[in-house]
C-alpha cells in the first residue's frame, strides 16, 4: 500500500506541474465575427429627419453564417447630427419568415435602453464629426444571447420626437446591403409584445440606415 | 509521511473521478446551421403547379464554410390542401457548367413522390397556410456534403393533371438578397440523366419558387 501512496503522489505532483504549465500558455482569444453580411458600403442618402420615427431592421435567420456564438453584438452607425436620443432599443424574435413576435429582447448602450449619444465627444465618434467618409459606428452592449438559424430578429430603434434627431442621419442606403434590411415608421415600434406582430415592410427590400454590423462580439 | 501519502491518493482519485464525469457531458448542443443563405424578408404566393417543375440553383459560390456531411432542403408552401410530387432530385453539375456529373434522388418520408397534406397541423403547424404563414416542410436529410468546386439543381416536378396541385400556391420570395436562385418549366424535368444538360433555354436570374433554406439539419 506503501508503494502505491507514493506512486499516486508522484503522479499527483505530475499532474500539478503539467497543469500549471498548461494554465501559462495564454487561452484561446475569442475572435470576432460576424453572424451575417453586414453592410459593405457606408452611404447616408436616403435619410428622412428620424424625429418620432422607428427603424425596424430584420437581421434574418437564413443569413447566419455558422459563427458559434452566444452573445450577438449590434452596430449602429452615423454619417451625420450632434446627438441622437434614442427613445428604446429592443431586438424581436419571430419564427422564420413569419411576423409574430415570440419574444422581446431589450438592447442597451452602457446599460440604458435610452441613451443619448454624443456624437461630438471623440470618446464615442473618434474618427470626428460623423460623415459619408468617416462615419461613427458604435458597438451596443452585448446581448447575451445566441441567434438562431429556425428564427428571424427585427432590431428596432425608436428615435425620440426632439430636434437633435432632425439632424442624425444613418449609415444607409448603402448598395451593398449585406443580408439586412430595413423599413421605418412613425410612432414608437419597440412596445410590441409577445405575440404581437411586426408591421409590414411597406418599403419592401430596403437597406438598413442604423444597423451596420452584426458579430459575435 | 504517511498522511500526506493518503491525502494525496485521495486528491488523485477525486480529481480523477471528477474528470470522468466531465468527460461523460455530451457536447454543447447547436442548432440547424445554414450552408447557403437562404429565403430572406416576407414572401408571396404563386399558385397552380399541376404539370410543373421548378428549379432551384444552388451555387457552389454561395456555401457558406459550415461542415457538414448531411444536406437537408426545405421547402415552402402557401396554399392549397395538398400537393402531388411525382418526383424530386438533386441534379450536381461542375461549377458554372450546365452538364449533370451526378443525380440524387430527394425523398420525403423515404418516398421521392411523396404527396403532402398542407392540412394536417402535424405537417403544417400553423394551419390555415398563406403568405404570412408559409408551411415549410423539412425534406429527408441527404447524404452529400456539397462542394464549393460544384453547383446543385433542386428540381420538383408536380404531378400533372391534378386538380390538387392547381390549387397550390408555393413561396415566391419578395427580397432578392438569398444566394438562391430559381425559375420554372412545364413537363418533367427530373428525368435527365448524367451527361444529360440543364435546360439552356432557362434563366435562373430570379429568386426560385418553393425551395426556401438549405442546411446541415
Amino acid at each position: 500500500m506503501n508503494t502505491f501512496n507514493k506512486l499516486a503522489t508522484c503522479a499527483l505532483m505530475m499532474l500539478v506541474l503539467a497543469a500549471s504549465a498548461f494554465a501559462q500558455a495564454p487561452g484561446p482569444e475569442t475572435t470576432l465575427a460576424n453572424l451575417t453580411e453586414g453592410q459593405g458600403t457606408i452611404a447616408s442618402s436616403g435619410n428622412p429627419q428620424w424625429d418620432g420615427y422607428s427603424e425596424l431592421v430584420l437581421i434574418p435567420g437564413a443569413s447566419l453564417m455558422g459563427a458559434t456564438s452566444t452573445s450577438t453584438a449590434l452596430y449602429i452607425g452615423f454619417t451625420g447630427g450632434t446627438e441622437a436620443d434614442i427613445g428604446n432599443m429592443v431586438l424581436y424574435s419571430t419564427l422564420r419568415g413569419n411576423d409574430a413576435v415570440i419574444k422581446a429582447t431589450k438592447v442597451t448602450l452602457s446599460g440604458s435602453s435610452d441613451p443619448s449619444i454624443d456624437l461630438t465627444s471623440a470618446s464615442v465618434c473618434p474618427n470626428g464629426a460623423p460623415t459619408a467618409t468617416t462615419p461613427c459606428i458604435i458597438r451596443l452592449d452585448t446581448v447575451k444571447a445566441a441567434l438562431s438559424t429556425l428564427d428571424d430578429y427585427y432590431f428596432v430603434v425608436y428615435f425620440t420626437l426632439d430636434t437633435n434627431n432632425e439632424k442624425i442621419v444613418g449609415v444607409g442606403q448603402s448598395v451593398e446591403p449585406g443580408a439586412l434590411s430595413g423599413f421605418y415608421l412613425y410612432g414608437d415600434q419597440t412596445r410590441i409584445g409577445a405575440k404581437g406582430a411586426i408591421a409590414t415592410n411597406e418599403n419592401t427590400d430596403q437597406p438598413a440606415f442604423f444597423l451596420a454590423y452584426v458579430a459575435n462580439e | 509521511m504517511k498522511t500526506i501519502y493518503k491525502l494525496a491518493t485521495l486528491t488523485l482519485m477525486m480529481l480523477a473521478a471528477s474528470l470522468y464525469g466531465f468527460s461523460q457531458k455530451p457536447p454543447k448542443a447547436s442548432g440547424p446551421e445554414n450552408l447557403e443563405r437562404g429565403i430572406i424578408g416576407p414572401v408571396t404566393s404563386n399558385g397552380s403547379w399541376s404539370g410543373y417543375s421548378t428549379l432551384a440553383l444552388i451555387p457552389g459560390a454561395g456555401l457558406i464554410p459550415v461542415t457538414n456531411t448531411n444536406t437537408v432542403l426545405y421547402i415552402g408552401f402557401t396554399a392549397g390542401a395538398e400537393a402531388d410530387i411525382s418526383n424530386m432530385v438533386l441534379y450536381t453539375t461542375p461549377r458554372g457548367s450546365s452538364t449533370i456529373s451526378t443525380v440524387t434522388p430527394i425523398t420525403l418520408g423515404g418516398i421521392s413522390n411523396p404527396s403532402i397534406d398542407l392540412a394536417s397541423a402535424t405537417v403544417c403547424p400553423i394551419i390555415e397556410i398563406s403568405a404570412v404563414n408559409p408551411c415549410i416542410v423539412r425534406l429527408d436529410p441527404v447524404k452529400l456534403t456539397l462542394s464549393a468546386l460544384s453547383d446543385y439543381y433542386f428540381v420538383v416536378y408536380f404531378t400533372a393533371s391534378d386538380p390538387n396541385n392547381s390549387a397550390i400556391g408555393l413561396t415566391d420570395p419578395s427580397f432578392g438578397q438569398s444566394s438562391l436562385r430559381g425559375t420554372y418549366i412545364t413537363g418533367n424535368e427530373t428525368t435527365l440523366g448524367v451527361g444529360g444538360s440543364i435546360p439552356s433555354s432557362l434563366s435562373f436570374a430570379g429568386q426560385p419558387y418553393n425551395l426556401m433554406y438549405v442546411m446541415n439539419d
